[in-house]
Order: structure tokens, then sequence, then C-alpha cells
């Protein structure tokens, strides 16, 4: 993975600028030291790993501006980081850059029940804010599966997804405003704390949400809150085909229903899982879907008749559905365990998560499969079929050399795949490093352009998490004097990465 | 209202090819360009000045519509009235139920484009269950003021590829680009629909009653405080599912109203009118010479707020939708100058965003028609706008705020 060349002279200046920094945040929060910079030098995805320059975790906006506004004066490059889960190297560090650690704004600023509305710092865990709601019925919908410790300010630059997004929506759909602090160290306030908050504005609160770090901090959110569905029951439906399957899911959302979670997992992943739950899926079932419906009893009384019936229609073999909040967590549970399950088959995987246009699952499947025979590298599918993300599992062992290789370029191929049936590389992870090199697959130069226009806008000197997302550097300077007609003669010569 | 010579040559592109051609020869020439749909929401933001006008009612296609995916991708000339058909027939809605506000404008509704909804991002009723305009807009084509054309976001639920550029085209009225098509995400429409209609009390008890009702999920789907054509000050309560899951959910409301007498319910094509009206702020009924306004607040805010305004004459007649979150008023302007920025003042203050709906073009030039924003984000969204038009050829003025 090639990254921006990094600056010798400021890597000369760490000692220097470390000084500086401790006089922002306090001594002990600026970490300099080998050993302890370690741990920060990849985020969820260990293929990529870099040394930061120097890690610093401000407690304050306040703070966080100060250092933003000194690393700006100095040319220092800046990589925000939250609790460093995500899947796809968005916060990979910089050697030149200091890693900006957001662990420290952690606090649930206001909780403002009758209006629904938290405001939260950008380090919070995104399950505390539901703890934190829950004894008034309360909670905040999106739920990736790294909410245990994925920050809601690392949600807030992915536009983190969740099981849940079919029927709630992602992250975007429940920010209310933000706090930001561009790179200058200048503060603003987007939205409010209120619904309709942005009204009326350019909604650059729209565009920050899933912009991975690259035109901002966010030191606030103000967050949507929901009431808890009364009942939420599970129905596990297996079928004896993956064509069967994926056409239930269409079914189910042609009838009108909108499960507040659709969950898809083939054979492999329903073999490597019935060791760990000791439980047997029937031999003829090659495909289970996991339908949650939730709202009132009755409402989803009915729904569970409504989805029994598709599901019958459509072939299902067996159905089982959850007839208590035990049950239901036990159905869940096959679901839950199918990532470490296939962590036991193997050494290694890779997991991504292109996106497709529903009515396309067999055919990206069954090109899925022709891959796996042209990489000689087995493979899983566990997704989340209600929306069409794709997480395909690629298993490989990393001891083999060119193993590591394969695996990525079967995973690209994937991702080429999804992008050709009218999908997208990343549905939830985010581009990050890991599929920056892609984006030419889904988007034009003149698309491209436009995006990274807007990086011109917030941060033209390019401090913010540069090398990401954008397989090129944007060249703000040269971009504003170009005059343009026609398109794509102008991006000829850009050097990439 | 926009302030262009009807003499002038207005463009009607019939494809993204001609939008950009119009564009450069714009450009080229030194021109700058008033950007409408069918211009029946003309009279929404700040009157543009410009020396040509591109109306985009030719670019209705229908590129594709995947019910089973929920999804749609059409041109953004296409009428919203055919567009809904067309879900309708399906069984499916916007969720976002677009006002068309033509009744405050003069104009026709069924002429309202997709495009004029998702660059005014007008949200309806439905906004507190189902969320804005924003939310459902998955991806577009466009033309920026360089007459590139390009494309942002995608035609999946979940996206997480580049900057979403969608996001930041709807509610930009046209002055970051020309949009030529949009990717929405449409929903079933309800099985069953039903509206309580109970009298109203104080603005207080009122607001309590909307926060008790919006702490359950009880799929609801409207709730608004109104004059009835009669003249009846009313609460209505909209529940939506399915058939037994709105029985269910309007008993339990039932429950929650204990103790205020004379409640109506109204069912299906009745409810669904009722609503339209409310959507079209018909309740509203605004004479010639008022001004209009749309003030989003706290719910918690609303009715001090009214209570002060109304004091202050600021507030002629109102209703408030969004379960309190949204205050619509008229304001008599004698003097508007001065009423203006009272009301402004008096929004700002707690933190509303008071938008000009409607009023004369030099009001609305003078004073701003959208919220004032600070001057750190002016300059910001000034930038933002750079990057897209730096030329400023795309309906100058239409989103310039008064520091």
């Amino acid at each position: 993975m090639q990254m921006p060349h990094p600056s010798q002279d400021i890597i000369s200046q760490r000692e220097t600028l470390a000084a500086g920094l401790r006089q922002i945040v306090g001594s002990e929060w600026v970490i300099s030291d080998e050993v302890e910079r370690k741990p920060y030098q990849c985020d969820g995805i260990t293929a990529y790993m870099a040394m930061p320059l120097l890690v610093v975790l401000p407690a304050s906006t306040e703070e966080v501006r100060a250092v933003l506004r000194f690393c700006h004066e100095r040319g220092v490059k800046v990589v925000p980081r939250g609790s460093g889960t995500s899947l796809s190297g968005g916060a990979l560090p910089l050697e030149d850059g200091i890693l900006l650690v957001t662990s420290r704004l952690c606090s649930v600023v206001e909780v403002d029940a009758p209006n629904r509305v938290a405001r939260v710092q950008p380090g919070v865990p995104n399950i505390a804010i539901s703890e934190a709601v829950s004894h008034l019925g309360l909670c905040y919908m999106p739920d990736p599966s790294s909410q245990l410790i994925s920050t809601i300010g690392g949600n807030v630059a992915e536009n983190a997804g969740g099981v849940h997004c079919l029927k709630y929506g992602v992250t975007a759909d429940h920010i209310l405003g933000l706090q930001l602090v561009l790179m200058t160290g200048e503060l603003l306030q987007l939205g409010g704390a209120f619904l309709g908050a942005s009204e009326g504005e350019l909604d650059l609160m729209g565009v920050l949400t899933g912009s991975e770090g690259l035109l901002g901090v966010v030191t606030e959110i103000a967050v949507r809150l929901e009431p808890v569905p009364e009942v939420a029951r599970v129905i596990s439906m297996s079928f004896p085909s993956v064509e069967k399957a994926c056409e239930c899911v269409g079914a189910i959302i042609g009838v009108g229903v909108i499960p507040a979670g659709l969950e898809f997992m083939d054979r492999k992943v329903l073999d490597a899982v019935s060791v760990l739950i000791r439980e047997r899926f029937d031999d003829r079932t090659e495909a289970l879907l996991l339908c949650e419906l939730d709202g009132t009893a009755v409402e989803v009384d009915a729904l569970v008749h409504v989805v029994s019936d598709v599901a019958r229609a459509q072939g299902a073999i067996e159905l089982k559905v959850s007839t208590t909040e035990e049950e239901r967590q036990r159905i869940w549970s096959s679901r839950k365990l199918a990532f470490s399950a296939i962590g036991k088959l193997c050494p290694d995987y890779y997991c991504t998560d292109g996106t497709i246009p529903r009515n396309k699952l067999p055919e990206v499947l069954n090109t899925m499969a022709e891959l796996s025979e042209k990489y000689g590298l087995d493979y899983a599918n566990c997704f989340h079929a209600g929306d069409g993300n794709l997480h395909p599992i690629i298993m490989y062992d990393a001891a083999k050399p060119g193993d590591l290789e394969k695996a990525e370029a079967f995973g690209a191929d994937v991702l080429i795949a999804c992008v050709n049936v009218g999908g997208v590389l990343s549905g939830e992870h985010g581009i990050g490093v890991e599929k920056r090199d892609l984006m030419t697959h889904q988007f034009t130069d003149v698309d491209l352009h436009q995006q990274q226009m807007l990086k011109c806008a917030f941060d033209p000197q390019e401090l913010l998490n540069p090398g990401k997302v954008f397989p090129t550097a944007c060249r703000c300077a040269e971009f504003g004097r170009m005059h343009v007609r026609g398109g794509a003669l102008r991006f000829a010569d850009i050097p990439r990465f | 209202m926009t302030q262009i010579q009807q003499t002038q040559a207005r463009e009607h592109p019939s494809s993204t090819q001609d939008v950009a051609d119009i564009i450069m020869d714009a450009a080229s020439a030194g021109h700058s360009l008033a950007i409408t749909g069918n211009g029946t929401r003309c009279g929404f933001g700040n009157p543009v000045t410009a020396s040509r006008a591109m109306a985009l009612g030719g670019l209705d296609s229908v590129d594709f519509y995947d019910p089973e995916d929920l999804v749609i991708r059409v041109g953004a000339g296409l009428t919203l009235d055919a567009l809904e058909a067309m879900l309708a027939a399906k069984g499916q809605y916007l969720p976002f139920e677009p006002p068309r506000y033509t009744g405050l404008y003069g104009t026709d509704g069924a002429r309202s484009t997709v495009g004029g909804a998702v660059a005014t991002a007008l949200s309806g009723p439905r906004r507190i269950l189902n969320g804005a305009v924003r939310d459902f807009v998955l991806g577009v084509e466009g033309v920026n003021g360089q007459g590139d054309i390009f494309k942002a976001g995608g035609r999946t639920m979940k996206n997480v590829t580049g900057y979403d550029l969608s996001k930041l085209l709807t509610g930009s009225c046209g002055t970051l680009a020309v949009l030529t098509a949009v990717t929405l995400k449409v929903l079933p429409a309800p099985r069953a629909e039903v509206t309580l209609i109970v009298p109203a009390q104080t603005l207080e008890e009122d607001a309590a009653l909307f926060r008790t009702i919006r702490a359950l999920p009880l799929g609801v789907g409207g709730l608004a405080r109104r004059v009835s054509p009669s003249g009846q000050c009313e609460v209505l309560i909209r529940i939506e599912g399915t058939e037994p899951g709105v029985a269910g959910n309007r008993a339990v409301v039932e429950g929650l109203l204990q103790g205020r007498e004379g409640a109506r319910v109204v069912e299906r094509t009745e409810s669904a009118a009722l609503w339209q009206d409310v959507r079209e702020l018909t309740c509203l009924a605004p004479r010639a010479d008022e001004l209009v306004w749309r003030v989003n607040l706290p719910g918690t805010a609303m009715p001090a707020f009214v209570a002060e305004a109304r004091r202050a004459g600021c507030i002629s007649r109102f209703f408030v939708d969004w379960a309190g979150g949204i205050v619509f008023s008229t304001m008599r302007g004698v003097q508007p100058e001065v009423d203006v920025l009272r009301y402004r003042k008096m929004a700002e203050k707690i933190g509303a965003k008071a938008m000009l709906l409607r009023g004369p073009d030099a009001i609305r030039a003078q004073f701003g028609a959208f919220p004032p924003i600070t001057a750190g984000l002016a300059a910001l969204a000034g930038r933002t706008r750079a990057a897209f038009d730096p030329g400023g050829l795309l309906n100058p003025g239409r989103m310039t705020v008064q520091a």
C-alpha cells in the first residue's frame, strides 16, 4: 500500500513537536515513547501498519482546537482515531503525522428525553449511548457489530451501519447536529439538537458523515433517540438452496414488510457455527435466513404470520420462531458467532463489504464461487441480506507465501463484481486505505474530482488523514486555477500514490 | 417570482448532456442561470437574479423502479404526482411526504418536480416517524457550474464509498450543481391509517401530550395541532401500520387521552385528505399580503415561543406540526423590516431556526429567507459552493445569507 511520502523534516522535529503539544494537553497525554506508540500502529485491519509520529489525547473541544491549530501552523499531518476498530484502515497512522485519539472525549453531555435527543462527545462507545438512556425507554438505533467498542465519533466518520439499518437507517439518519473543528482550529456548529435543526443550511453535516476523517474533527454529536421497540421476535428460515433464500428476501420486502434485521448464512457458516452452539442444522439446508421483526406485540405477531407464509411459499424447509427473549437471543447467537466460528476453520480470514442491489445476489454469489476456484481459496458467506451488504469471508493462511496477496486479489475482484452489477465498494466499513485504489472502478475521474474539490473547501493543505479514500492527492492549489471544459483529459497524468 | 424577464430565453434541456452544454455556453458567454424544475416553488428561498433560465421539466425519465429493492431512479423533471402514482400502484410511497407549498406561491402543485423536492429538501408531517428527504436520497447525477457531469452515491441502502455528495446536494437549492437525476429509497405504504382528532387544550398541555405519545413506539406518523376549517382548535394523531397493529396502537393512544372528551376518528381517504391539508399548510390560509414562516425548534420550547411571539405581534395565525417541533405562522407585516428581525431574534434566542417561507422578493432579498448562520459557517458554505460552481453561475443569490 503506497502512502504519501513521509516528510523527514517533520519526523526530525518529533521531540520539539511533542514539547509543544504537551503544553496544550498536559505531558502525560502526548505519547512519544516508541514502545507506548506501538499499540496504535494499526486499526482493526492489521495488514496495514505504520508507527505514528506522536499520539495525542486531548480532553476537550478547546484542546482539540489548539492541537489542530498547532499542527496546521507547522504543516503537521493529523490522523483522527476513536477506538481503532476501522476495518478499512481509516485510522492507519502516518509516520510524519500525529494520531489524534478521541478516547478522553467520552462524556454524554446531555440527555434531553422530552425532545428525544442526546448530545455526546465523539469518544463515547456506541453502546454507552443506549445504556445512558435505557432507563427512559429510549435507545440509539444504529448498532454496528463493533458497538461495544467502536465510538460514536468513528461511527460518524464511517457512517456506520449494523444489523438494524434496513428498517432504522444508518448513522447519518440519526445525526441532528455536529460540532466540528476544522484543520485550522476553527470551531463550527452544524445543525443543532432538535429535528430539522439543519434545515435551510447547506447539508455539510450530511457530507461530514462518512467522510472518514478527511474533512474535520467532530467534537460533539447530537443524536436522535428512539423509543425501544416493545417486542422483537426472530424467525429462522432454512432453505434447500442459496437461490431460494435470496428470492425469499425480495419476496418478504415485496409484500410490504420491512424487517428490523434480515441476515443470511450459507452452509459453510452453519457447519462452523453448529460446532460452537452444539446444534445441528437440517442436512438439506444450504442457506439460512434470520428475520427479525419488532414493534408492538400485536404488530409483530401479525408480521410473523405474514413472513412465515412468504417463507413457506418460497420453499423454506423449516421455520423456527422465537417466542421468548431468551429464544431470540439463542437464535441470534448463530449469527453473532459466525465470524469467530469461521476463525476456527482457518488460520486467517479476510472479510470485505461490498453492497449490491438485492436482486443481484444470486449473480454475485455465483461469481464468488468462480473466483474461489480461480484463486484456490475457500470462502463462506454471511451477510446483511436485507440491504444487500455482503461480507464474504475469504479463508487463507498468512504463513503460506502469496496467500495474503491471493486473498486480497480475491476480495478486490468480489468488490469489482459488486460495482459491475450496480453496487458499491463499501456498505459500512468505509474505503480507508484498503479499497482506496479500487475507487476508479466505481467513479469516473470527473466524479472523483468533484468529491476531492470538497477537500479543498475544508482542508486545502491536505493535512487531515491524507492518503485515505482517494487514490490521488487532491492538489487543491492546481484545481483552483484550472479552467474546465470536457473532462477526462485533465486527469491523464495525475500521479497515483 | 424569480427576477427574470419573461422575454429572456428559457432553456429546456431534454438530456443531461443538454444541461452540460447549456451551462458551458452560459459560462463562456458570461451568463448566470436560474435553475428550476417547472418553477412551482420559485417563491421559496431568496430571489435569484440571473440573466438566463433553465427549466428541467423535460428530464422526466423513469430510469428504473425496483419495488423489491425499494429503490427508484428518475429524472429530476418528473413530477411528484407522477412518481407518487407509480409508487402507489405497487403499494409504496415516498417516506418523506414532500409538501408542494404551491398554495402559498399561487402555482400548480401538479407540476412540482422530484428535482425540486430534493433541491428544497422540505419534508412533510411524516418526518417524525420516517425521517427527512436527505435520509432517502441514495444517489444523484448532476452537472456542476463548469459543465462537468458527475454522479455520487449509488442505489444501495448502505454506502460509504467516498463523500456523500447526494446529501450535500439535497437542500442546496440548485446552488452547487444542477440535479439531473435522483435515486430514492422508497418504502411500502402502511396498510392501514387512522387519525384521531381530539379537541385541543392549552399549548403546554398539547405539547405534553405530544411528548407522551412520542415516547412510545406506536407508529405515529403525524402529530399536529391546528384550527379546523370550521374553526375548532384540534390535535391530530395519525397512526399507521398493519391493520392489527394500528388497532392495537390506537387503543394505547386512546388510553393516553384519558380525560379528553370528544375525540373522533377518521380513516383512509378522509385521513389522507386531512394530512394533505396539514402538509400543504391549507389550514393556515394566509392572506395574500401576509408573510409565512416556518420555524424549527425543540418541541419543549414551542409553547413559550409561540406565546411570546403572539404577544409581540409576530404571529398572526399559526399551527404546529412534527409533534411540536415546527411552527408555521403568518405575519401581517405592517412593518416587515421590524417584525422580521424581531421574530428572527426571538427564534435565535432559543436556538430555533426561522425560515421565511413566503414573502415579497424585496423582503427575502434584504433579510434572507433562510435562518441566518454564523460568519464561519457562511464562509465554509461559500468555499463549498466554489468547489462546485466557482463562477457562481447557478441560482446566484438563492442561498446567500445575511451575516
